[in-house]
């Protein structure tokens, strides 16, 4: 499936600021179920940019302002060709045992995913083999935590949120891996964006959110999206992959002076072919 | 240079300046007031003060209460004490900029004033006086001695020199209050290291209008407004030699050319009279100068303070 | 007359003057000789005089905001031509293993794979620093600056206590203290040839130069210091003025697209090298700590872009880690297939569930070391502690078994050291430095003795009541080591017939004299 993403966010400040040093993580990335045909990032006032990837293989847009501004706004519209969801694998735990050196950052918990003792029993009650428990613990969730938008910040962590009984996909992701990292399969955060209508139709633009789910290591990595209960598909659009929130955020940056707010995010989604 | 080490030194520069100043104007204060027994201390304090622009503190002024706050305030870079910490703590940061000699000198005046503060409270502060300005004399020899030309010795004698102007005017407008006795003007001279230079100089007695005519115009001698004001004027024109074919576009150095060639071609036997005004306008200049050369040479120095965006 | 060394009492530790039979060691021979002629006024007379030349100079390092010199104790700690030779080896030999190491990590990762390192060690180092992957160093050098605290051991063999990668302090106190070492006791070094420690600066601005993006020819280096309040201020001014480079401070420094520049009175001026001596956490706010003050934003993302170096490196700390540091000597073997010249002190780790146990079991019996601390910070000496620090030590080991490792209680070495009118035996460690300019990692022959003032302290600090010797390397036969360009004579021309000028008074006064004597 091929989608249109046009991302775009920002901040307004209270005073005039001088200069501001920035990053941005909205370019999608390209790997074996999605392709990044093009992607631009522009900011308001215009900037100077240099990419990167990071540690954790996201592309990283940088720039710095240097005019007095009293508002940034950036803007990232990308057209990306997504493939259907694979089936998850199904490993043994010895696999996973043997493997687990090499993902131990996505094993032990995170800032945000750190359980309480409530999580680890849950956790440690699912049986069966790994896949039987990635799709357990992660199909659960959304019946624990409701969706609710706004009831959480970007500080809240997956206890905070389990014990609101509910939050955003942010939250459900965090949840979710601190599930099944408790119960020893690797997983880490995915941060994107999904199409919103079950059966897109070409050329028409929804309006979406920035979205958030995440992915289990069963062999190879599988997508679940556990806000809506379904495997991540060719609706869901990969920007960033992490530990959790902190290792992704689509913006952050210093800026000198006084206070600020955020504008928010709209995000447009339109299916090209 | 940077610009955070170009403030510092044009700083260091001004504060040694000043405590000499300062404490060549304090010793012929004291000195006044012993060998004078008609002045009235209260009053005579009071000018003292009122000249380095020092609020007037309540009660009855004598010698050992001007003294306490001109000289050992450690607070206030208006004090003697206070003036060479402030010049050490600037050398401290830029010390890289210093000749070992000259830093060190700075550092070890700095640290030796306690023990001579303590040897004023037992022998009466002439010592304390005479310290501070052989440290000023041998600070200013190694200046001369250890430092090259460079930009880094023209901030610092663009500081003495703007400094040294400033507390010229001061002390002609202390003297300038009082009107009589010829010993005061005597002492101005004495204050300034003057007196014998104006003796051999003009071989007649002291007379207000050749003080006030040596003290501003004389081109030779180095402690004259207008000799300071031709040394700052020279900084300022070797730290930027492209001059450009029409005028001077550099706004500190248009301001010292003005003022000094308003006094170059004055009529001598009018400055006493005009002394009030003329007074204002150097002190006025000093501070504009200051502030221009902030402006174009010390941009921006203070720490940012950074904010994370959430 | 009392002899210096009356009361002189040799303990476990190895002593740096005395053998166990109570005879100096040969190479201590003249020194001690030279000591015993002192007496006890003359040795404190010289040691005042030197502490007020060291306040005037402002040879200081600041404590909780209050300016202190730090001790120079007057008696010298010297160590042989062969002795030096393994040290200088093992230093340099560790150095390269851990440069490669730092490739590796924030690299392929190659040691991690081949099982030498277990990748948890590294990545749950605090100082493993995922904003530094992708920093390619142009000459491929990270460590630029490095020192390996050493100390001996009970039979007088060097060890290996600690790396320090980050931005090691203290060779300021090796330069000062040779300066007044020499002024103080000429007649010493007239009897020992002691090699000089005064190139550390050309080096160091070496290696800097050296270490400059592609394509600069002649690179702007500056020093970064967090300013006058730190601690270590005084050898980040003495280092920036030995080299004839600006020292900056944060607010100096401007990052304008990827490019760094400083403020000066002529404008901007680029820089290409920053030796920064302000930790990773406060030198960029974008990405460490954002209310840093001292450092500069953008910087990691300039380095990252090719168009600034930063000595050291960022994310350093994640090989003196000391968890990291028990896997050393394998390091050594993997990277450079040698077998390690410096041991290291016998050290548990304690993510290990038998070693932990047993460390749990005989706490009172080791020291115990935060991994992240350096200079002692943290430190737990076991059969110091009370049962309750003990305790406390045990529920926090338990905690986070990461965080700290345990090592035997060496007796380190000691050193006859002023106290009161005597000299009394005090511990002492030695911090040589190094610098690698990518193509030879130079080790400053010598290096900062610490001494730990407190009788019977084994914790050589100078936040925690250290001070320090000069550290004299006796030269060998055959004159400077490799990678020591000898220096060219200059023969000045003989003076004889140029006579000083004289002013026509003193001329007038030699005659007069002359016409007396006559």
């Amino acid at each position: 499936m091929r989608l249109q993403v046009r991302h775009s966010t920002g901040y307004s400040y209270d005073t005039e600021v001088l200069s501001s040093y920035n990053e941005a993580r909205l370019v999608p990335q390209t790997g074996l179920t999605q392709l990044t045909l093009s992607s631009a990032v522009t900011t308001n006032p215009d900037a100077l940019q240099q990419r990167y990837w990071d540690y954790w293989g996201t592309q990283v847009t940088v720039f710095d302002v240097h005019v007095p501004h009293t508002e940034l706004q950036v803007t990232c519209t990308s057209v990306v060709d997504t493939a259907p969801a694979p089936a998850p694998g199904d490993p043994t735990w010895e696999l996973l045992a043997a493997s687990s050196d090499e993902h131990i950052e996505l094993l032990r918990p995170s800032a945000k995913t750190i359980p309480n003792d409530d999580l680890k029993a849950l956790a440690s009650d699912a049986q069966g083999s790994p896949r039987d428990v990635v799709l357990a613990l992660s199909g659960m969730v959304k019946d624990r935590v409701e969706y609710v938008p706004g009831s959480t910040g970007v500080q809240t962590s997956a206890v905070d949120a389990w014990q609101l009984g509910s939050g955003v996909c942010q939250d459900i992701a965090h949840v979710t891996l601190s599930l099944l990292r408790e119960a020893g399969v690797p997983a880490r955060y995915v941060s994107g964006y999904l199409h919103t209508a079950q059966e897109p139709v070409v050329g028409e633009t929804v309006s979406g959110e920035s979205h958030a789910w995440v992915e289990a290591w069963l062999g190879g990595w599988w997508g679940f999206d556990p806000t809506n209960g379904i495997p991540a598909g060719e609706r869901h659009v990969v920007v960033a992959r992490g530990r959790d929130y902190n290792d992704l955020p689509p913006l952050k940056g210093v800026y000198a002076g006084g206070g600020m707010q955020y504008l928010g995010v709209t995000v447009e989604v339109t299916r090209l072919a | 240079m940077l610009s955070r080490v170009a403030e510092s030194l044009y700083w260091i520069g001004r504060y040694v300046e000043r405590a000499e100043d300062t404490s060549r104007l304090l010793d012929v204060h004291v000195h006044t007031l012993i060998e004078d027994p008609w002045v009235d201390e209260h009053i005579a304090s009071r000018d003292v003060l009122s000249v380095m622009g020092v609020p007037l503190p309540d009660g009855r002024l004598d010698a050992r209460r001007t003294t306490d706050r001109l000289a050992f305030d450690r607070e206030d870079t208006s004090s003697i004490v206070g003036a060479l910490s402030a010049a050490r703590e600037n050398a401290r940061g830029v010390r890289e900029a210093l000749s070992s000699e000259l830093w060190e000198a700075l550092n070890a005046t700095y640290h030796a004033l306690p023990a001579q503060q303590a040897a004023a409270e037992r022998h009466g502060p002439g010592g304390f006086f005479r310290y501070v300005r052989e440290r000023a004399a041998f600070i200013g020899g190694l200046l001369d001695g250890t430092m090259p030309r460079d930009d880094g010795w023209r901030f610092l004698v663009l500081g003495r020199s703007l400094e040294r102007v400033d507390m010229t005017a001061r002390l002609l407008w202390a003297r300038g209050q009082q009107r009589g006795a010829s010993s005061g003007w005597i002492g101005l001279l004495k204050s300034c290291s003057a007196h014998e230079a104006y003796l051999r100089t003009y071989r007649t007695a002291v007379e207000p209008e050749k003080v006030v005519e040596f003290l501003v115009l004389d081109r030779l001698f180095p402690r004259s407004v207008y000799a300071a004001l031709a040394q700052a004027e020279t900084c300022l024109m070797e730290l930027d030699p492209t001059a450009g074919r029409v005028g001077v576009d550099d706004m500190a150095r248009r301001l010292l050319g003005r003022a000094r060639t308003d006094l170059e071609f004055r009529v001598s036997s009018d400055l006493l009279r005009e002394l009030p005004f003329l007074l204002d306008m150097l002190q006025t200049t000093c501070a504009e100068v200051g502030s221009a050369v902030a402006g174009r040479y010390f941009h921006h120095t203070a720490a940012l303070a950074w904010t994370a965006e959430r | 007359m009392g002899d210096l060394f009356d009361g002189y009492a040799l303990g476990a530790a190895w002593d740096e003057v005395f053998g166990r039979d109570g005879q100096p060691h040969p190479e201590c021979g003249p020194l001690h000789a030279a000591l015993q002629e002192m007496s006890a006024e003359e040795l404190t007379s010289r040691s005042t005089a030197l502490t007020r030349a060291f306040r005037d100079q402002g040879v200081t390092f600041s404590l909780s905001g209050e300016e202190r010199t730090f001790p120079l104790d007057l008696v010298p700690r010297v160590v042989t031509h062969e002795q030096w030779v393994d040290v200088e080896k093992g230093v340099q030999q560790r150095v390269k293993a851990l440069e490669a190491f730092l490739a590796d990590v924030y690299g392929e990762q190659q040691a991690v794979k081949e099982g030498i390192v277990p990748r948890r060690v590294v990545v749950s180092s605090s100082a493993h620093c995922t904003p530094a992957h992708g920093v390619e160093p142009p000459n491929g050098v990270r460590v630029h600056v490095s020192g390996v605290d050493l100390i001996r051991d009970e039979e007088g063999r060097f060890r290996v206590l600690e790396d320090n990668l980050r931005t090691p302090s203290g060779i300021s106190y090796v330069v000062e203290n040779r300066r007044a070492m020499a002024r103080v006791f000429p007649e010493l070094f007239a009897t020992h040839r002691v090699r000089p420690v005064a190139d550390y600066p050309s080096r160091l601005l070496n290696a800097l130069r050296a270490a400059a993006p592609h394509g600069i020819t002649d690179p702007t280096v500056v020093v970064l210091t967090p300013g006058v309040f730190n601690s270590a201020y005084f050898e980040h001014s003495l280092l920036a003025r030995l080299m004839g480079v600006e020292l900056v401070e944060g607010r100096d420094l401007l990052c304008r697209d990827g490019v760094i520049w400083m403020r000066t009175t002529a404008g901007e001026q680029r820089v290409d090298v920053v030796y920064r001596r302000i930790d990773d956490d406060f030198l960029d706010p974008l990405h460490f700590r954002p209310d840093s003050m001292v450092g500069c934003p953008g910087i990691l993302n300039a380095a990252r872009a090719g168009n600034v170096t930063i000595a050291n490196a960022v994310g350093n700390g994640v090989a003196d880690d000391k968890l990291i540091y028990t896997y050393v000597p394998d390091l050594i073997r993997y990277y450079l297939g040698e077998e390690p010249v410096l041991l290291n002190v016998e050290t548990h780790r304690l993510d290990d569930l038998d070693q932990r146990a047993w460390v749990l079991d005989h706490l009172d019996e080791l020291v115990l070391k935060p991994v992240d601390g350096s200079g002692g910070k943290g430190l737990v000496i076991g059969p110091q502690a009370s049962d309750e620090d003990l305790h406390e030590l045990s529920l926090a080991i338990l905690r986070d078994p990461r965080a700290w490792i345990a090592q035997r209680v060496v007796q380190i070495s000691t050193s006859p050291t002023s106290v009161g009118d005597r000299l009394a035996p005090r511990h002492v460690d030695l911090r040589p430095f190094a610098v690698n300019d990518g193509e030879h990692i130079w080790v400053v022959p010598g290096g900062l003795t610490r001494v730990a003032l407190p009788e019977g302290s084994l914790v050589v600090n100078s936040s925690q009541g250290g001070g320090s010797k000069d550290t004299w390397v006796l030269a060998g036969e055959e004159g400077p080591a490799e990678g020591d360009p000898e220096e060219p004579v200059l023969r000045p021309a003989a003076p004889g017939e140029h006579k000083l000028d004289r002013g026509p008074w003193q001329d007038q006064q030699q005659q007069q004299q002359q016409e007396l004597s006559c």
